[in-house]
């Protein structure tokens, strides 16, 4: 017995040790990478073969909206995470809040094959402190073979005929600001008697709505369980070549835009690491392995050469120019105002 | 001696006891259901996304399942914090079940009331005021806060469970113990912890349990170190990959191997007799 | 800690060995239990700055915004929900249990364990083979359309019911297991005595076996009922966020939502109605330890 109870005492000091060890490991640079990006989003291979090429180890995390990565940011200690993925109104949030180090240009020679019409966007003037990813619309998919009336606007979304049938991405801001941009409203409206008009009308939409899943709503769209989708561009590109009867129209009133961006966090514990991971990921070959499991907007113009015509041509994939321009981004809003967001929301989906 | 439809089976009695059998088969159905959906998706060639529709019988994921290094390594994490938590709160559980039951002392009532706590609120509760808490103390999170989290929630159950056992016993044999000259400690480890055994291994078992397959608090916690029901959470979203089939298919088949290897006598007698 | 001197019991007490012995649970449960509690009830009367992160300005609002209509209404739902859950895991957990406890079969213990096989399963991949088992081309379906009993698909998936089958399926063993403990535990004699002096078996049952089973059946009902308003993952793959419950509306303030302070006052809540229920649970004479065996 004495000796089953010493082995058992044993057994705790080792893991304790182990333990505190776990707890010391991220105090400095430690050799590895944590980066914490959106789901569905960035191609495993790639950062498979960035860890082969230089030997870091990358430990991935991910977040479905970007109010889920903030709220994490928030709760995670300083140097949690050493690179992320928000989008562009969510970078503006980070610097507001001074939340970001500055990215080392040296570093980045890679950013030469970044289109020029993506640098120096309004959320980041000149680029301080983020570098494009990809980017997209969120927009319409219709199942063509179970919808018999077009679809041509977010405003069609709300036809009571489609009842039970649509999926929309679990994300306050998009489903809000398409029900905006349906109105004629912007998708940032602060002011109370628009929203409470805008509510109205997203009450109307409660029963046509089967799913919430900003996750992988392709899979709803694919198996058949939803007809219709407002979902992120590239879901429904994906979902296109699985199932022929899938279509994607651009909303009429101009489509929710976003473009994702990769920024280091304030206290980053591998800062060179990050920097070799994002120079890596704006290279042509990394960025097209991205947008071929991906196929979202891509912004990096050496790799869209590599993906030839194919790609370029078709809408799903690479958003027509005059679809983003006639777009609009979404902008952080105050707190009172995104505290009525979210009861806007709440009712939605209670 | 049995009571109710002894000796005589007449018809009724054998209707009855058939549909009282088809009963019992529909529920076992319910319960196993999703599990068989798991298995025969494990041999599913199917390569796209949601993974759900047949396109034919493979091995292939129970191969490939061994060159995805992040499903194995969570886990491997599962097992270590299961294994660790065990520990933890098995020592920690069973020296304050003994502890509380042999002193009184001021706030006893206090403690008491509070292994409570994790039992009866729900689990949502619990992670989320870890999750303040961490973040307040800027405690790392990852493999320390994830066994901190499993410990608390473990403990009562440890405690529970001696508890019961304790219920029946006499503390004079420590006494007689101590009258033939053992020492303290030696009574403890040669008297105390033999009579108990059975409880401890209870809670033991229950802890682990528990651990192995908690979601909701590791989910609030975790930071980086993500664990194997985490690692499923993550799979749930995009649609179940088969090489996750696979490795809970092969957790089943182990744990069902287990079964019957504990359960061995019975399946034993079960031939001897007839 | 101060420890008084027992007088029924003649081990002489030890302050050193019992601070041992008592010390690290009460530090575990002092610091991992009761101050993150207090802190979430602390938290609960904070609000938030522009940037959303919580400052200590001390204010009701959070338990103003609580009392609102809507939600009312999720909180009327989640009850309802798992009321539901209980009522059908004793309808279905009863007869089950009452079954294979009183069963004379030698492949009792075999039985039992089938019950407990299924949750050795990660419970979360659980529910998604039902969301794969009731999809629109799921096997119900494929089914379905096989044997021509409908032409086409039936939606199945994303509703209240869905939830609520996904709880009942996770919930059930909690049901199952204190009722088959309660129902083993009968006196078969008494059984005897009631049928000997006439009575019907209805009436056996009613005043007899289910009186002397209540115990299982409360403590079942318990945990059944409080973990089911808090399982938000299961309306989450189930339900498809159409129905939400409390669960879901806390994760919600610790996620996206981004409000902590709401997420607190809305744990605050889920805790009050917990206690209640715990308190009802006892007034019914039920056993506090019997919840953790």
């Amino acid at each position: 017995m004495k000796k089953k109870v010493m082995s058992l005492l044993l057994a705790v000091t080792v893991s304790m040790l182990m333990l505190s060890g776990c707890g010391n490991a991220g105090k400095t640079d430690n050799g590895e990478l944590n980066v914490f990006i959106w789901t569905e989003y960035v191609s495993e291979g790639a950062i498979a073969d960035f860890q082969d090429q230089y030997g870091i180890k990358v430990n991935v995390s991910t977040y479905s909206s970007n109010e889920d990565m903030l709220s994490k940011l928030k709760s995670e200690s300083e140097g949690a995470y050493d690179v992320l993925l928000p989008s562009d109104y969510a970078v503006e949030y980070l610097v507001a809040q001074d939340k970001l180090e500055k990215l080392d240009r040296e570093e980045l020679p890679n950013l030469k094959n970044i289109d020029d019409s993506y640098l120096d966007p309004s959320y980041d003037p000149g680029n301080l402190y983020s570098v494009p990813y990809e980017g997209g619309v969120a927009c319409i998919a219709v199942n063509t073979s179970k919808v018999d009336r077009e679809i041509t606007s977010y405003d069609d979304l709300f036809d009571p005929a489609l009842e039970g049938q649509i999926v929309v991405l679990d994300d306050t801001r998009a489903v809000i600001g398409m029900t905006a941009r349906s109105m004629g409203y912007s998708m940032n409206e602060t002011d109370r008697t628009v929203l409470s008009e805008i509510q109205e009308k997203l009450m109307s939409l409660k029963q046509n709505v089967r799913l919430y899943d900003s996750d992988s709503p392709k899979s709803a769209l694919i198996s058949g369980d939803c007809a219709v989708g407002m979902v992120w561009s590239a879901e429904i590109a994906m979902a296109m070549e699985e199932n022929p009867d899938i279509e994607i129209v651009y909303p009429s009133e101009g489509a929710y835009v976003f473009l994702d961006n990769w920024v280091v966090p304030k206290g980053a514990r591998n800062y060179d690491n990050a920097m070799k991971f994002i120079n890596y990921m704006l290279s042509a070959d990394a960025a097209k392995e991205n947008i071929s499991e991906f196929p979202y907007l891509c912004p990096n113009k050496k790799a869209l050469e590599l993906m030839g015509d194919d790609y370029v041509s078709n809408q799903a994939k690479n958003v027509p120019a005059e679809v983003i321009k006639n777009g609009e981004f979404v902008k952080y809003l105050d707190a009172d105002t995104l505290a009525v967001y979210d009861e806007m929301w709440t009712k939605l989906k209670e | 001696m049995p009571w109710g439809y002894e000796a005589m089976m007449t018809r009724k009695e054998k209707n009855k006891r058939i549909c009282m059998a088809i009963y019992c088969a529909v529920v076992y159905l319910f319960l196993f259901l999703p599990i068989a959906v798991i298995v025969v998706n494990s041999f599913n060639a199917t390569n796209t996304k949601p993974y759900m529709s047949w396109k034919g019988f493979t091995f292939d994921w129970y191969v490939k399942l061994w060159s995805n290094g992040s499903l194995l390594e969570a886990f491997g994490t599962t097992v270590l914090l299961a294994v660790i938590s065990t520990i933890l709160s098995t020592m920690i559980g069973t020296l304050g079940a003994i502890g509380m039951y042999k002193y009184r002392f001021r706030g006893k009532t206090l403690i008491d009331g509070l292994l409570y706590i994790p039992v009866v609120i729900p689990e949502i509760v619990l992670g989320i005021s870890l999750l303040t808490i961490f973040a307040k103390a800027d405690i790392p999170r990852g493999m320390l806060t994830l066994v901190l989290a499993h410990v608390s929630f473990c403990i009562p159950f440890v405690i529970f469970n001696v508890r019961a056992r304790l219920s029946g016993y006499d503390l004079s044999i420590e006494e007689a113990s101590m009258d033939l000259g053992a020492g303290r400690l030696r009574t403890f480890f040669e008297i105390t912890i033999p009579v108990l055994m059975p409880g401890i291994t209870g809670g033991a078992l229950l802890a682990f349990t528990l651990s192995i397959d908690d979601v909701i608090i590791s989910y609030f916690v975790y930071g980086q170190t993500k664990t194997y029901p985490l690692k499923v959470m993550e799979s749930v979203k995009s649609g179940v990959a088969p090489d996750v089939n696979a490795l809970s298919t092969l957790i089943l088949i182990v744990t069902a191997v287990f079964v019957v290897l504990t359960q061995g006598d019975l399946f034993h007698r079960k031939y001897t007799e007839t | 800690m101060d420890i008084e001197r027992t007088q029924k019991r003649r081990i002489r007490p030890d302050t050193l060995s019992a601070i041992l012995m008592v010390g690290p649970v009460t530090l575990v449960m002092v610091l991992l239990v009761a101050i993150p509690l207090i802190y979430v009830a602390a938290m609960s009367f904070c609000s938030i700055d522009e940037f959303y992160n919580v400052t200590s300005d001390l204010t009701m609002d959070n338990y103003v915004r609580l009392m609102d209509a809507d939600y009312m209404r999720i909180y009327a739902r989640s009850l309802f929900i798992a009321f539901v859950t209980t009522i059908l895991c004793i309808l279905i957990g009863y007869p089950f249990s009452y079954i294979i406890a009183r069963t004379k079969s030698r492949r009792k213990k075999v039985l039992y364990m089938l019950v407990i096989i299924p949750f050795w399963t990660n419970s979360l991949i659980r529910i998604y083979g039902w969301r794969s088992f009731l999809g629109t081309n799921g096997w119900l379906n494929s089914l379905i359309i096989a044997l021509h009993i409908t032409d086409g698909p039936i939606d199945m998936l994303y509703r209240n019911g869905t939830t609520i089958l996904g709880m009942v399926y996770c919930l059930i063993p909690f049901m199952i297991l204190p009722l088959y403990t309660a129902i083993e535990k009968l006196d078969a004699s008494l059984l005897e005595a009631s049928y000997d002096l006439g009575a019907h078996p209805a009436r056996t049952f009613l005043e007899v076996i289910l009186p002397l089973t209540s115990g299982g059946i409360f403590s079942g009902s318990l945990m059944v009922f409080i973990p089911c308003l808090g399982y938000f993952f299961v309306s989450d793959i189930l339900g498809g966020g159409n129905s939400d419950m409390i669960g879901n509306l806390i994760e919600r303030q610790f996620q996206s939502g981004n409000n902590w302070p709401l997420g607190a006052a809305l744990s605050i809540v889920l805790i009050l109605l917990t206690l209640i229920l715990v308190k009802i649970y006892q007034r019914l004479g039920g056993d506090m330890d019997a919840l953790g065996v």
